[in-house]
């Protein structure tokens, strides 16, 4: 009887032979409801439209006043890096993961340790900015996330025990994972990065409770998908039309890494996926537009087949990495369109359902290399604007240099922004800032950074932005492409934002301020000093009728890596990892 | 004074009969009294030649301790625990020897001198205790894997070479499965280690299973023996836990 049941289990697959907890399992409803039950928080974006708005109300404008600390959790270890992780809470359980592929799974009342998980990393993994991890899926009794070795872990919520496991690259020929999966039908939805290594990004859909690959989708054109049937891969379409925007080989080592994950709309079934540079960063090797990088791709989840494409920098050349996260809401009457605040400065609203561009304007003070956007959505080049052809230049090693704005750190970089249905403005974490560029001669060696560019960040003319500042929360109208109103920050923003019905806007700055301003008008209310930066969006949730705000904190990403005239505004900046959680004051 | 307070506590939660016998410990532990109960339980233990444990007297290398278990005359085992009773992680591994005979030689890290201790379960819910002291110079557990210093380990990782010596009445199969087996007590380096093993023959009766923990060494060794020759088509199968898979064809 005994060797039976062992046997049963072992064919099953599964790594784990806990027991599933008692509790109640995270269904698909409850990650399609998710931004409307204030009680949990089972996806990455507060809901899978990526909207981060919480309906609840206790902390609100009138209250926020009375916000303290709950409890603060130190992730610990010597190894104190960025944290942009966002948690998840369910059941009355955090979990929240750290730099280096660490989770932590925490008592989401008093922030008491339930269980530490720690992946064993190679020393030869190449996250391009920062051991960053920006957090996990719940589904079913698992904990899902994905690490710097480009491994997909599964974990057990109850006891922080790997379930199931898969590969999502060779972490050796340049792949990585930061990004957040999604849950769409069951299915977890992940992307990969590596784009500055010349890796191929694609989109994944797998079996969330098994792990299975169900399909993937590559997205630079001329790469074959596939869907899996009983685990054979099935030939699925090619992705675009081979050599359309790409000349010869490059497409084999395009890039257009999916490093920031992506979202999911149940109402048009599509997952939207941001697409990152075209490899390499020279643009002159690359004549065309090379699809589909620097686009957002939307991919009907049931087939895995990319239903439509809007690009927003074609023949990139600046680095202006299309990853930014695509946010969809509904309109008064009915429609349900999207917004994305892309790298390049510009802000786009597209038709969720056909990808029809609707608006489009800039949310940055100053761009160099476009005077503006076309009827369709195309940005209207300035031919001065691109870095020279370095195979023009007099030795043939280093193209025109150009000043460009924004810097390839971007008009928003991976920092997601929040909608409010009340209000209907995005709020935007942007910065100002711009960069010395140069295009060299490169070839591709697996493994080894493929990108045939110099660069150096600058600070931008106080005169030509309105300030000395970089960094500035901005809410934005994506009907009239206003700026409704901003608050400055001295160091660039790189946390994301939360907002709630209870009419607030909570963000974080590297300063180490956490910050609530008033929803309409952009007046801060309150801010806390946690002790070191911070670069992780919050959450809200409720538990035994009390409302939290919770947020990882701890400085670094990409920022602090690449100096330049910004370090002077960050290097003063202390290193930190830790979980902060507030609640209000009870007089 | 800890010491002694700890000894209360412990008689205050164990039956008088289980406290005179692990008060007879023919060790003399320091720790077997705290430790017993995360072990067994409120369980009886006795004593038992028939379970031997074999060790050098000294470690050369803290961090390669040879060891053997083998329980000779001894039936109805159902799972046999080791124990290290001064090692700052105790349990060494688990294993049921389901259709390979009750005997186990490995390698495993040793922090300062220790009791090692075997702990056989018999189905009558009794455990039969052996074991030796082997004298250490100290540091095995703390001192960070070889492999670290080989950026390259992961291209070995969970690989497995076997090799078997066998006649018609007995054999013994020996395996070393590539795998750095970090303890977590280095700094920096998180704990990892392979979780479960377990051995099948071509029609998947199971003759061996196994669970391991950080204090076993850094690409393990392990020995099996058999009655006469090995099971046809022995499989070796498991998982660290990061959720590595082990998977390899051990034997003819």
């Amino acid at each position: 009887m005994k060797r039976t049941l062992t046997s049963v289990l072992v064919a099953s697959a599964l790594l784990s032979l806990s027991a599933t907890s008692a509790l109640a399992k995270v269904t698909d409803k409850d990650i399609e409801n998710d931004a409307t039950t204030p009680g949990d928080v089972v996806s990455w974006g507060v809901g899978t439209r990526g909207q981060r708005y919480s309906t609840s109300t206790q902390i609100n404008t009138k209250t926020v006043k009375d916000l303290v600390p709950a409890w603060s959790f130190s992730f610990g270890g010597e190894k104190q890096r960025g944290q942009e992780s966002q948690p998840v809470v369910s059941n009355g359980k955090m979990f929240v993961t750290g730099s280096y592929s660490r989770v932590f799974a925490l008592d989401a009342k008093t922030g008491h340790k339930l269980w530490q998980y720690e992946h064993r990393l190679p020393d030869g993994i190449m996250p391009c900015c920062d051991v960053v991890n920006r957090g996990g899926a719940l589904y079913d009794n698992l904990f899902i996330f994905a690490t710097l070795d480009a491994q997909l872990v599964a974990l057990d919520q109850d006891t922080g025990k790997v379930v199931w496991k898969e590969k999502l690259g060779d972490y050796a020929a340049g792949y990585s994972a930061t990004a957040a999966p999604i849950i769409a039908k069951g299915m977890v939805l992940t992307g990969v990065s590596g784009g500055e290594f010349g890796i191929v990004g694609r989109v994944d859909a797998r079996d969330a409770k098994t792990g299975k690959l169900v399909w993937t989708r590559p997205v630079v054109e001329g790469h074959m998908g596939y869907k899996y049937v009983d685990g054979k891969p099935v030939e699925n379409g090619i992705s675009g039309t081979l050599n359309a925007t790409w000349p010869g080989e490059l497409w084999k080592t395009g890039g257009a890494a999916t490093w920031l994950g992506g979202t999911y709309d149940p109402d048009t079934g599509l997952a939207y996926f941001g697409t990152g540079n075209p490899a390499p960063w020279n643009s002159h090797l690359r004549p065309g537009d090379n699809l589909f990088s620097c686009s957002t791709v939307a991919i009907d989840v049931a087939t895995g087949k990319i239903v439509w494409h809007f690009q927003s920098t074609p023949n990139d050349g600046w680095d202006f990495d299309g990853v930014n996260e695509f946010i969809t809401y509904k309109t008064k009457d009915g429609k349900i369109l999207g917004g994305k605040a892309d790298r390049n400065g510009f802000f786009y609203v597209l038709d969720a359902k056909t990808g029809k561009f609707q608006n489009g304007f800039p949310f940055v003070k100053k761009q160099t290399w476009a005077t503006g956007l076309t009827a369709d959505g195309r940005p209207k080049f300035i031919p001065e604007g691109r870095p020279g052809d370095p195979a023009k230049s007099a030795d043939g090693k280093k193209g025109n240099s150009v000043f460009a704005a924004p810097s390839f750190l971007g008009g928003k970089n991976q920092m997601p922004m929040a909608y409010s249905p009340d209000t209907g403005y995005f709020y935007v974490p942007a910065n100002e800032w711009g960069m010395e560029i140069w295009h060299e001669p490169i070839t591709y060696k697996k493994g080894a950074a493929y990108l045939g560019a110099g660069f150096t960040i600058k600070t931008l003319d106080p005169k030509d932005i309105g300030g000395n500042y970089i960094g500035a929360l901005r809410a934005v109208d994506p009907k009239t492409g206003k700026i409704v109103w901003e608050v400055q920050n001295n160091a660039p923003l790189w946390g994301g934002v939360l907002t709630t019905k209870g009419g607030l806007v909570f963000w974080g700055t590297p300063e180490g301020f956490l910050k609530a301003a008033d929803a309409k008008t952009g007046k801060v209310l309150w801010e806390f000093q946690t002790g070191t930066g911070v670069v992780a969006p919050p959450i809200a949730w409720e538990q035994d009728g009390e409302e939290y705000i919770g947020v990882a904190t701890g400085w670094g990403g990409a920022v602090p890596l690449w100096g330049g005239e910004v370090a002077k505004k960050v290097n003063m900046l202390n290193q930190g990892g830790s979980m902060w959680v507030f609640k209000l004051h009870k007089h | 004074m800890r010491r002694l307070h700890c000894l209360l506590a412990a008689a205050l939660m164990l039956p008088v009969l289980a406290l005179a016998e692990a008060g007879d410990d023919p060790l003399g532990s320091p720790a077997w009294l705290d430790l017993k109960p995360s072990f067994v339980g409120n369980a009886r233990v006795v004593f038992d030649d028939r379970v031997k444990v074999s060790g050098p007297k000294i470690a050369e290398d803290s961090l390669n301790v040879p060891v053997g278990v083998r329980i000779e005359g001894l039936p109805d085992i159902e799972r046999v625990l080791v124990v290290a009773d001064l090692n700052p992680i105790t349990k060494v591994l688990e294993f049921s020897p389901r259709g390979a005979l009750p005997a186990l030689y490995f390698r495993m890290k040793l922090q300062q001198a220790s009791p090692i201790r075997a702990l056989a379960l018999t189905k009558d819910g009794i455990w039969h205790a052996g074991g030796i002291w082997i004298d250490a110079a100290g540091g095995g557990c703390t001192a960070p894997s070889i492999g670290r210093s080989n950026a390259n380990w992961t291209a070995t990782l969970n690989t497995v070479q076997a090799q078997a010596w066998e006649n018609d009445q007995q054999s013994r199969l020996k395996l070393k499965i590539m795998h750095p087996m970090d303890t977590g007590l280095a700094p920096g380096i998180p704990a990892f280690y392979i979780e479960k093993l377990s051995l099948r023959d071509a029609r998947g009766h199971e003759w061996m299973m196994l669970k391991t923990f950080e204090p076993v060494s850094e690409n393990p060794v392990f020995s099996f023996d058999f009655v006469g020759r090995t099971p046809p088509g022995l499989v070796l199968s498991g998982h660290d836990n990061n959720g590595n898979l082990i998977h390899a064809k051990v034997a003819k």
